[in-house]
């Protein structure tokens, strides 16, 4: 019987193998005698153990994004770090304002949230990005006004990989005095450094899984700094009750497997070194010059702003579904278009940078990564250049080189 | 987006893509390219039959399949003015999902535009005789 190859896997933004450091470390914690307490319990050693292990964990992911211990709020995940954070200053500024600023490439743990606000009454300013995927600080600024309390925009874009200019939207809010920023950056950690105090972020959510760490386990960093525009300590209402945790912020008891997984994930991933990091774009580049090769293909985002992990292309004169259902079983990539039905929605992200509704469907993301190897590239290559050369045949397309 | 094992063997090999020229080609196509889909069918008609077919579809692989298909079974068919089996049939063959039926519909009027000029040639010419 022969062996069938996996598909080469080139989706880690989308999420990444667990690290078989952290998995091992995990499995002790899951199979221990003496782990396994309830990290709240006060009242015997079980629970001292592990709470010593859930603040280890709280160190080291403070210590990887550049913030304070305090300052780390665990969650399940960067979907419900965003949540508390828009949720939880809506509620707790309402009385201030009910203007939010984010921008029409969010994920959509920001945008769904910000469209529960709006039906909620709370007003939202959509700020759309240039042709690159990059905002200008001073589109922030103009967006600003008295009542807004909430800037919620991401760091690095999950689709393009484009890096936001965090830095100077953050002395934006902070001159504004009323607006507190909060900053998505579940895709940066690991792939662009990141530090939480240098951003002028009130605000920062934080995955595990895009870090080599478990799914179901994220954090977000809440400020413990007043700033010097009197606005004092940032402020949240908790959104959900019972127990305490987390400073009254997030109760629920702790998985402490989950939060030691991503506390060894986030250490690991901060030493990643600038080594591996040209690697990664080696392959970035390599992969760019195979597909550029074919003619009829666009990159998608700045070239030059953005982390090497990722690779967002669209492909003319290939339909978009025929595309993914020829490729499939050779690679496993994200796709322009979210197939929520039979029928495809194009990529609104790449469609806020102007691409046609049919290329944002034909478009691929390539996520790489630490397993990412040359091999895996050249498969990427000789897949598309075969398929997309077919496809465009049937199509009796000829691209525009 | 599953494919049943039918459509999946007629969108990968598409043995049947490309064009005809010549005399007593008849050409038909239908759709848009940036609505998303667009088929066309050659036909080589000879003696009041289907002699060679071939067709072109920027399209999902539900519709390439379909025209893939369509085009193996046309030849040595005699002309008639309609697919040689219905959309229902079609759809069901290929396990069509129901949001996609305009596809099959766009695929009939390709084949439509490409077989009703040959039938009207053929009836043109036999009266002329």
């Amino acid at each position: 019987m022969s062996a069938v190859r996996a598909p080469v896997y080139l989706d880690h933004a989308a999420t990444t193998p667990v690290d078989v450091r952290v998995a091992a470390r995990m499995a002790e914690v899951l199979s221990s005698e003496t782990e396994y307490g309830n990290p709240a319990s006060s009242s015997h050693g079980y629970g001292d153990v592990a709470g010593t292990l859930v603040e280890s964990a709280r160190t080291q992911v403070a210590a990887a994004v550049g913030a304070g211990a305090a300052e780390v709020i665990f969650t399940s995940g960067a979907t419900e770090a965003n949540n508390l954070a828009m949720f939880g200053i809506s509620q707790y500024y309402r009385e201030r304002g009910r203007h939010i600023v984010t921008a029409r490439t969010e994920h959509k743990a920001v945008l769904d949230p910000c469209r529960e606000l709006e039906r909620r009454g709370w007003e939202v300013s959509y700020l759309v990005p240039d042709k690159e995927g990059l905002l200008d600080p001073s589109q922030v600024a103009a967006a600003l006004r008295p009542d807004t309390v909430l800037v919620s925009l991401m760091h690095v874009n999950n689709e393009i990989g484009v890096v936001q200019n965090i830095g100077a939207i953050g002395a934006i809010c902070a001159r504004h005095g009323g607006a507190w920023l909060h900053v998505d950056a579940a895709q940066s950690v690991g792939k662009c450094p990141v530090h939480f105090a240098s951003l002028g972020a009130d605000l920062m959510s934080l995955s595990a899984h895009k870090v080599y760490g478990p799914k179901g386990v994220g954090a977000l960093v809440i400020s413990q700094q007043g700033d010097s525009g009197g606005r004092g300590r940032v402020q949240l209402t908790a959104m959900q009750f019972g127990g305490g945790q987390e400073r009254g912020l997030r109760a629920g008891t702790l998985a402490t497997h989950q939060v030691v997984g991503m506390g060894l994930a986030f250490e690991i991933a901060a030493k990643i070194s600038s080594v591996e990091t040209a690697r990664v774009a080696h392959l970035q580049q390599r992969l760019w010059q195979g597909l550029e090769a074919l003619g009829g293909v666009l990159r998608n985002g700045s070239a030059t702003r953005s982390v090497p992990h990722l690779l967002n292309v669209s492909f003319e004169g290939v339909e978009g579904e025929s595309l993914i259902a020829s490729i499939r079983p050779h690679l496993a990539v994200s796709t322009g278009s979210a197939c929520t039905s039979a029928l495809a929605e194009p990529s609104y992200v790449l469609r806020a940078l102007g691409r046609s509704e049919r290329l944002s469907e034909s478009s691929l993301r390539f996520g790489l990564g630490r397993t990412t190897s040359e091999a895996d590239i050249d498969v990427a290559i000789a897949t598309l250049t075969r398929e997309v050369g077919r496809l465009r045949k049937v199509a009796g397309a000829t691209p525009v080189a | 987006m599953n494919y049943n094992e039918l459509t999946r063997r007629y969108f990968e090999s598409a043995a049947n893509a490309g064009e005809l020229t010549g005399p007593g080609v008849f050409r038909g196509a239908a759709g848009n390219r940036a609505q998303g889909t667009w088929v066309q069918f050659d036909l080589q008609i000879k003696a009041g039959m289907v002699s060679a077919a071939k067709f072109l579809a920027f399209a999902c692989p539900h519709t390439i399949a379909v025209a893939a298909w369509l085009a193996e079974q046309a030849v040595r068919g005699h002309l008639v003015p309609q697919l040689p089996e219905s959309v229902h049939m079609l759809r069901d063959r290929f396990a069509v999902p129901v949001e996609k039926m305009g596809r099959l519909l766009i695929i009939e009027d390709a084949w439509l535009a490409a077989v009703i000029p040959a039938i009207d040639y053929r009836q043109s010419t036999h009266i002329v005789r």
